[in-house]
């Protein structure tokens, strides 16, 4: 298993005022001095884990305290020069808030020449309360979507001459990038799942497939994501296709685990501060989906704990652990709980790892990346070649 | 077709119509003049009290626009400058030459642009609560933003009596699949023609000089969607217009005051 930095880069000074984090929460809230400073600190935090052998994962979002990273390529750029080592994932690029499809294109070559090809590449769709801000058509997304994704694939990939693209919705008269990205045919892509039914196109396509913060429902997407590529390549996927991301809070002894964990819990607590009326934009979710989920109720989307219950949001964090959201502890402890995990939903080769969450301070950040890249990761790297029993379910 | 089941439209008939490859849900009731009724942001089921009036005077035709309640969407019919000729051609199809047409909301802008291609289509035209113009001049809004408020706000400001069923979270989430059908389809069919530019055609005030028909615009005075403004603005648009405000009426000018409004209309209609 291979592991990966990931930090929100909140400006967590703002989780104190009352309300929104999201989309409503006034600018004026920030000072940009202090953003500066804190973003410095996360490179920082970045460029430990690099030196401590750990990849590196970016994301981005808009209008929000709970990420100040607005774009995944200006951060990788950074990255790309200030690291030597690590692999550098966008997860993701979000072409539910991208016009211009060739762009996105321009910036993955560029940030893979930078970086010597050591980029990797997520197109995702996009946080739904983000088209607030992109102003982009919620109906029709996904085709949109696909559409985007094949140029952006066919321009990376191109080694012949330029071409023109007359699509239903992009429209370029010629496509040419310099620099063209060093990994051909393309920068590894990957997607993400919250169900066996998304999984099962990537497994399909190929691509590297990250559920996040989903507990036991990884189980299900793996195992669709795994029947699919089977069925299209005829052979089993290698765990490196697949990955998983939780909060990791490791520590020379149990009591400063928890306390750090502590810490970073608020990323779950404001993560889910937004006004309702922006969760759901009209149009953006299929009708179908829109049904199940009134009928379904607002718990039915929440990770479960043991006993069959939604696992509250202001939960404990024995609570988040049962659910497989947060891995707590020493190394030995955190080493058990994920190769538990790791065994529990037919096995993946990539964590996803928020080392750095909420108002975990730079020292403990840095000593949590540390303890994680020195004395865990070397361990779970051999996960890989061990076998894992898979039990091949039925799954919706 | 799953329109069975809208008891409201109960005195009228619902069936399915083809036009040019994209199936309606068609309703006709009452005997009279043609008129054709094109509904707002509410669908069909949300003007059934107007056409029940409506339809004492008029055999009223009204489909459910492409997206919306039973009726099939299409990609391709994405703007409401596509919804006016579709249905020119629709009236074409049924042979209505000349029906009174009557619009509310999102039906008025709807009317609108099929008079600005055909302008003397109409015997007469109603706009009612009319949507369709500029509805913001940069950081001055004259629309209340629907995608931006909470369904139970939304729910609350759209007329001055009893909010439409499903308003509210905890009684959406309890009707009857098909009724939560049809009004998640409503909400995805105004998304797709008004999230933007919003509820607006940028070049519509261009071309409502063009509308020949006799034309009455209908407002309610507690209007908790349109603002002073914007009422202006579609003055300006069609000056020879007949305007009328009615009190105790908001932007549901059909649901607070459906007897009302259906009198003026046919009285206007000469009927």
């Amino acid at each position: 298993m291979k592991i990966w930095q990931f930090s929100e880069q909140a400006y967590h000074p703002a989780f104190q005022k009352p309300g929104a984090m999201r989309v409503t929460l006034p600018q004026r809230e920030c000072d940009p001095v202090v953003a500066g400073q804190l973003l410095n600190r996360y490179l920082d935090e970045y460029m430990i884990a690099d030196d401590v052998g750990l990849n590196i994962m970016v994301n981005e979002h808009h209008a929000a305290a709970t990420c100040m990273s607005t774009s995944c390529m200006t951060t990788l750029a950074v990255l790309a020069r200030q690291t030597s080592k690590a692999r550098l994932l966008a997860l993701g690029i979000p072409l539910a808030n991208r016009s211009n499809p060739l762009r996105v294109a321009e910036e993955i070559a560029m940030v893979d020449c930078l970086s010597g090809g050591r980029l990797e590449v997520g197109l995702v769709k996009g946080a739904a309360y983000e088209l607030f801000m992109s102003n982009r058509q919620p109906t029709g997304f996904m085709d949109r979507f696909w559409e985007a994704h094949d140029l952006i694939l066919a321009a990376l990939s191109n080694t012949g001459d330029n071409f023109s693209w007359e699509g239903e919705h992009f429209h370029y008269r010629t496509a040419s990038l310099w620099p063209r990205p060093i990994q051909q045919p393309h920068p590894p892509i990957w997607m993400t799942a919250s169900s066996a039914t998304s999984a099962r196109e990537y497994g399909k396509r190929g691509y590297t497939c990250a559920t996040f913060l989903s507990g036991a429902v990884a189980r299900s997407v793996f195992s669709g994501y795994r029947a699919a590529y089977f069925a299209e390549h005829g052979v089993q996927p290698g765990q490196d296709k697949l990955a998983y991301l939780a909060l990791v809070s490791c520590a020379g002894d149990r009591a400063t685990a928890f306390a750090r964990a502590e810490k970073m819990k608020s990323y779950f607590t404001t993560a889910a501060r937004l006004d309702p009326q922006f969760r759901n934009p009209l149009g953006f979710n299929p009708v179908d989906a829109n049904i199940r989920m009134l009928q379904a109720g607002a718990n039915a989307m929440r990770p479960r704990l043991r006993n069959g219950e939604a696992l509250p949001v202001d939960g404990t964090i024995e609570q988040y652990m049962e659910a497989g959201l947060f891995f707590v502890g020493t190394p030995d402890e955190v080493y058990e709980q994920l190769v538990t995990f790791h065994d529990e939903t037919g096995g993946f080769g990539n964590l996803l790892m928020m080392a750095q969450a909420g108002e975990l301070e730079h020292q403990e950040t840095a000593d949590n990346l540390t303890l994680m890249g020195r004395e865990v990761a070397p361990r779970l790297a051999e996960l890989a070649t061990r076998t894992v029993e898979v039990r091949y379910e039925a799954v919706g | 077709m799953q329109s069975q089941g809208l008891e409201e439209l109960s005195f009228g008939t619902v069936s399915a119509l083809d036009v040019l490859g994209t199936e309606l849900e068609f309703f006709v009731a009452g005997d009279g003049a043609p008129l054709l009724f094109l509904h707002g942001l509410d669908g069909l089921e949300g003007a059934a009290p107007l056409q029940r009036e409506l339809a004492k005077h008029f055999t009223v035709y009204a489909p459910s626009h492409p997206g919306f309640g039973a009726s099939a969407g299409s990609p391709r019919l994405n703007r409401v400058d596509d919804l006016g000729y579709f249905y020119l051609d629709m009236l074409d199809q049924l042979g209505l030459d000349r029906p009174v047409i009557v619009g509310t909301s999102f039906g008025g802008w709807v009317a609108a642009e099929m008079l600005t291609k055909e302008p003397g289509r109409a015997a007469q035209l109603v706009l009612v609560s009319p949507l369709g113009l500029p509805t913001a001049d940069r950081r001055e809004q004259y629309v209340a933003d629907i995608f931006m408020l909470s369904r139970q706000e939304l729910g609350k400001r759209m007329q001055v009596g009893e909010p439409a069923l499903g308003s509210d979270m905890k009684t959406l989430a309890t009707l009857p699949e098909d009724r939560l059908r049809r009004l998640m389809r409503n909400d995805e069919a105004a998304s797709h023609f008004g999230w933007s530019p919003y509820m607006s055609n940028h070049k519509l005030g261009d071309r409502t000089h063009r509308i020949a028909s006799p034309t009455l615009v209908v407002w309610g005075e507690g209007d908790g969607i349109v603002s002073a403004k914007y009422r202006d603005d579609w003055r300006t648009a069609l000056p020879r217009a007949e305007v009328e405000t009615f009190a105790d009426a908001g932007h549901r000018v059909h649901a607070d005051q459906p007897a009302r409004l259906a009198a003026r209309i046919a009285a206007f209609a000469g009927r």
